[in-house]
C-alpha cells in the first residue's frame, strides 16, 4: 500500500467517524436503550434465572449477562451501518464515492475499518457502564476485550458493507439485517452459557460457529476467569484466532464485492 | 361523513392489499417472532427458576402474541415512514379526502394488518398452550384489535417524527424495547416485584401490552383468572394512544 493510499484511507475512517460525531443524538438513544437493558430487563432476568447445577452455582448471572448485552449491543451498532449504507446509496453519496481518485480496494478497507472503529467507539460509553457495573476488571480482561471488540465490529461493518451493496435494496437491507439481528444473537452464547444451548443440538452447533458467541466468551473467559473457562465454547486462543480469521475474511469479502462486483445505479 | 368513511376503508383497503407486497418482510418478521419462542423460550426454559415460571415456553408463546401485533402494526409505521423520506407524502395529502379520513384509513389499515398477521401466533398457542371457549375467543379478538389499533397509531405517529432511515430504526427498536421491558411479556409479575419497588412493578402490569399479554394467558388457559378490569384499562389506553397518535401525524405530515 503506497503512502497516497494509506492517505485516502485515513481520510475514508474519519469521515465515518465524524459521521458518528454528527449523530449525537442517535448515540444518546442508544445509550438509553442500553441502560433499559442492564436495569430493566437484565435484573428481571437475574431474578428469574436458577442454575440447578448445570452451571456453578458461584457465577453470577447478572454479570454474565452485563458481557452478554454489551456484545449484542456493539454487534446491533455495527449492523446498523447498513441502514446509513443504504441511506447513502439513495442519496447517491456511494456513487459520488466511487467516483473519487481512491482505489477501490481502499475505499471498502477504508470504510470497513471506519465503520468498524465508528461502531466501536460509540459503544465505548456502554462498556463503561457495563465495567462500573462488573465492579471493574483485570486491566488485561479490559485490553483483551476492547481489542477483540474493535476486531469484531470492523469483521461486522465488512459483512455489512458486502450485503448492502449486493442486494442494493432499502427494504431488502432492513429485512435482512432484522433477521440477522434476532436469530444471531440468540442463537449465541449472550443470554445462556453454551452448556445450556447444547440440550438442543443444531442451536448448540450454531452457537460453536457464531462470532457473537466467541467474543461474549473470550471477554468472559479474561474477566471471570477459572469459573467461565469450563463454560467457554473453545480456548481463549482459538477464539481470539476465530475473530481475527473472520474479520479478515469479511473484510476481504467487502473488498473483492467492491472491487469486482460494484457498480453505480440500480439502487432499489 | 359517508364519504370520510369511504375515503378512509379505500386507503385501509390499499395499505392492506399493499402488506402481501411484502412477503419476504413479513417472513422475516415471523422469524423473528418465532425465534423467541423456539430458540429463546426453549432454551431459557432450563436456567429458569421453576417457582416463578412452570413452564417458560407457555408463557412465550402468549406474550409473543403481543410481539407479533406490535411487529405487524409497525410494519404500517415502516411504510409511511418510507413515504416520508421519500416524499410520497405530498402526493397523498393531493388525494380527495381529508387529513382526518388519511390518518383514520392508515390507522385501520395498521389495524388490519395487525390481526392478520397474528393469526399464525393464536394458532401456534392454540397448539402450544389450550384451546379458549367462545366468551375467551371474542376477548381475544377485542384484545387484539384495541391492541393492533393502539400500536398501529403509534408507530405512524413516531415512524414519521424524523425523514433519517436510520433514526426511524432507532426510534422503533426503543419504542420496542420501552414497551416490552416495561411488561410482563418476558417476565411474570411476581419477579418484576422481586427486583423492582413495588410502585413501578404494580405500574408494569397496567401498560397496554402488559395487560394485554394478561388477557391472552388467560384466554389460553395458562393463567386461572385475571383481573376483571383488564379489557376496559386497555380500552382507555388504546382510547389516549389514538388520540395522541393521530394528532402528532397530521402535525407531521403537515411541516
Amino acid at each position: 500500500m503506497q503512502t497516497s493510499d494509506l492517505r485516502a484511507m485515513l481520510l475514508l475512517v474519519q469521515w465515518d467517524l465524524m459521521r458518528m460525531w454528527r449523530r449525537r443524538i442517535f448515540v444518546l438513544m442508544r445509550i438509553t436503550w442500553f441502560a433499559v437493558q442492564v436495569s430493566i430487563f437484565g435484573l428481571a432476568l437475574t431474578a428469574m434465572v436458577r442454575f440447578r447445577g448445570i452451571v456453578s452455582a458461584q457465577l453470577d448471572y447478572y454479570h454474565f449477562y452485563l458481557l452478554g448485552v454489551y456484545t449484542s449491543m456493539l454487534f446491533s451498532i455495527s449492523v446498523s451501518n447498513a441502514y446509513e449504507v443504504a441511506e447513502e446509496f439513495e442519496e447517491g453519496i456511494i456513487e459520488y464515492h466511487l467516483t473519487l481518485p481512491i482505489k477501490r480496494r481502499v475505499l471498502s478497507l477504508g470504510r470497513a475499518v471506519g465503520g468498524g472503529l465508528a461502531a466501536f467507539i460509540f459503544t465505548l460509553p456502554m462498556y463503561a457502564i457495563v465495567l462500573m457495573l462488573l465492579g471493574g476488571g483485570p486491566p488485561e480482561a479490559i485490553a483483551v476485550s476492547l481489542a477483540a471488540s474493535a476486531v469484531f465490529s470492523v469483521g461486522i461493518v465488512g459483512l455489512v458493507l458486502s450485503l448492502v451493496l449486493s442486494v442494493k435494496s432499502g427494504d431488502a437491507t432492513d429485512i435482512l439485517f432484522g433477521i440477522i439481528d434476532a436469530v444471531i444473537v440468540r442463537l449465541s452464547t449472550i443470554f445462556y452459557p453454551a452448556v445450556v444451548l447444547s440440550r438442543v443440538a443444531p442451536y448448540y452447533y450454531a452457537a460453536l460457529v457464531n462470532p457473537l458467541s466467541h467474543l461474549v466468551d473470550l471477554a468472559r473467559t479474561f474477566f471471570f476467569f477459572e469459573e467461565y473457562r469450563v463454560l467457554a465454547i473453545a480456548s481463549p486462543v482459538t477464539m481470539a484466532a476465530y475473530l481475527l480469521g473472520l474479520a479478515a475474511g469479511l473484510v476481504s469479502l467487502a473488498i473483492y464485492i467492491v472491487e469486482r462486483k460494484l457498480e453505480g445505479g440500480g439502487w432499489r | 361523513m359517508n364519504g370520510e368513511l369511504r375515503s378512509s376503508l379505500l386507503i385501509a383497503y390499499r395499505d392492506l392489499v399493499r402488506f402481501w407486497k411484502f412477503k419476504h418482510w413479513l417472513a422475516s418478521q415471523i422469524v423473528m417472532n418465532l425465534a423467541d419462542v423456539v430458540i429463546f423460550a426453549l432454551i431459557f426454559n432450563n436456567i429458569v427458576n421453576r417457582e416463578y415460571i412452570p413452564d417458560y415456553i407457555k408463557f412465550m408463546s402468549t406474550g409473543v402474541l403481543s410481539v407479533s401485533v406490535f411487529a405487524s402494526s409497525f410494519s404500517i409505521g415502516r411504510e409511511v415512514g418510507a413515504e416520508m423520506r421519500r416524499e410520497v407524502v405530498y402526493y397523498l395529502l393531493t388525494l380527495p379526502a381529508s387529513r382526518w379520513a388519511l390518518i383514520a384509513g392508515r390507522i385501520m389499515g395498521g389495524t388490519f394488518r395487525g390481526l392478520i398477521y397474528q393469526l399464525a401466533f393464536i394458532a401456534l398457542n392454540i397448539a402450544l398452550v389450550g384451546v379458549p371457549n367462545l366468551y375467551q375467543a371474542a376477548i381475544i379478538v377485542y384484545t387484539s384489535i384495541v391492541l393492533s389499533a393502539s400500536m398501529s397509531a403509534l408507530a405512524i405517529a413516531i415512524s414519521t417524527s424524523t425523514r433519517d432511515f436510520n433514526l426511524q430504526a432507532t426510534f422503533r427498536a426503543l419504542t420496542y424495547y420501552t414497551l416490552f421491558f416495561l411488561s410482563n411479556v418476558f417476565y411474570p409479575r411476581e419477579v418484576l416485584r422481586l427486583r423492582f419497588p413495588g410502585p413501578l412493578a404494580d405500574a408494569i402490569v397496567h401498560t397496554p401490552v402488559s395487560l394485554a399479554s394478561d388477557v391472552y394467558r388467560w384466554a389460553f388457559g395458562y393463567y386461572g383468572s385475571i383481573n376483571p378490569l383488564a379489557p376496559l384499562e386497555l380500552t382507555l389506553w388504546a382510547f389516549l394512544l389514538l388520540v395522541l397518535a393521530a394528532l402528532l401525524y397530521r402535525r407531521n405530515i403537515s411541516r
